[in-house]
């Protein structure tokens, strides 16, 4: 199934997830007119979410993401995790 | 090979390209100031055709009338730094490239934007517009300019090289910039052009400059207090932005990378 949800930031920017999902997240993409650093890093964040059961609690999602971004040393600007995690499960309801 | 002296600065005087080389030549300087083979770069520029450019993350389809802007002979490229979708008119607009060793600029992302939009703010001061640093990334008008935008602009750092690039509007046409750029789900697009024009404002609404007055401000904004001296492109940095152009940025690959 495929799934989009799109938010936007107060203060920041604004942040749209697509995802494809079975039972376990097969893929996600996550665009929108924030900041990254290191950009080609984004791919990590998107990758450390693949595997992840849907029914998971948000709390699974925010520190996969937030482990991603600690090990990879990326800096979001305009979105936090909590945004990136928040929009993913929006975008399972969407499908 | 002659020595650089890092403490100076070349600028690129104001000149005209397309989109293509002109995202190819911020790379090819990049790699240069990386390399030491070029000073610290200022740059100022135009974009003939008229071209949209998208941040690097942002899907192309979500954001680009593609046929509109085919019809219309609008160039459509991504850039290398996030952010958003940008309308570059070549009537409306001048846009300038910051190309610094990141060790010869505040480490903090926030406070390097602080710094360069402070150089747009000095230079519209030149011409007698009063501006601030809104942050993250955008310089307001404020007193007459009601807090409206006036300049966005982007950073990406790569290799130890800091790249800001932003553009400062002269003149902005709102229903043109909206009939290229996909404006998500509001139906009423007179409504959303209306709230645009409430946040966005140019030179040409506040002040009688011409645009080549506009230059010669930002010129004076940016070297204020630096060493520095007009200088030309390399003829390797030339020669490798021609690649870039073919290898990079006319390609598929890159353009609907997402």
């Amino acid at each position: 199934m495929n799934g989009v949800a799109t938010k936007k930031v107060i203060g920041g920017k604004l942040l749209r997830v697509k995802s494809v999902f079975g039972e376990r997240i097969e893929s996600v993409q996550l665009t929108g007119d924030f900041f990254l650093h290191p950009e080609d890093l984004v791919s990590r964040v998107e990758e450390a979410l693949v595997g992840i059961p849907v029914a998971s609690s948000a709390d699974i999602f925010l520190e996969a993401i937030r482990r991603s971004v600690s090990e990879h040393g990326i800096q979001l600007i305009g979105i936090a995790p909590e945004d990136i995690a928040s929009t993913l499960l929006e975008s399972f309801r969407t499908s | 090979m002659a020595s650089i002296n890092h403490s100076q600065w070349r600028v690129i005087g104001l000149e005209t390209h397309d989109a293509f080389m002109n995202m190819a030549l911020d790379e090819a300087c990049s790699e240069a100031v990386a390399s030491g083979a070029s000073a610290p770069t200022i740059r100022f520029y135009q974009w003939k055709p008229s071209a949209v450019s998208i941040g690097y993350f942002q899907s192309l389809e979500d954001e680009v009338a593609v046929s509109k802007c085919v019809d219309a002979g609008v160039d459509i490229i991504r850039r290398r730094t996030g952010g958003g979708a940008v309308y570059h008119d070549f009537d409306g607009e001048i846009t300038y490239s910051i190309l610094a060793p990141e060790n010869i600029m505040p480490s903090g992302i926030t406070e390097s934007y602080h710094l360069i939009c402070g150089w747009i703010v000095d230079g519209l001061r030149e011409i007698g517009i009063e501006s601030e640093f809104k942050p993250i990334n955008d310089i307001i008008a404020v007193g007459a300019g009601g807090g409206k935008k006036i300049s966005g602009n982007a950073q990406t750092r790569r290799n130890g090289v800091l790249l800001q690039h932003g553009t400062i509007l002269h003149d902005v046409d709102v229903r043109k910039m909206f009939s290229l750029l996909k404006v998500g789900q509001e139906k009423i697009a007179d409504k959303m052009i209306a709230a645009v024009e409430e946040r966005v404002t140019c030179v040409k609404r506040l002040s009688s400059v011409t645009k080549d007055e506009l230059y010669e401000g930002l010129l004076k904004g940016f070297t204020k207090g630096k060493e520095w001296e007009f200088g030309t492109w390399s003829a390797g940095e030339l020669e490798r932005a021609k690649k870039l152009v073919v290898e990079r940025y006319r390609t598929d690959d890159w353009g609907w990378m997402r």
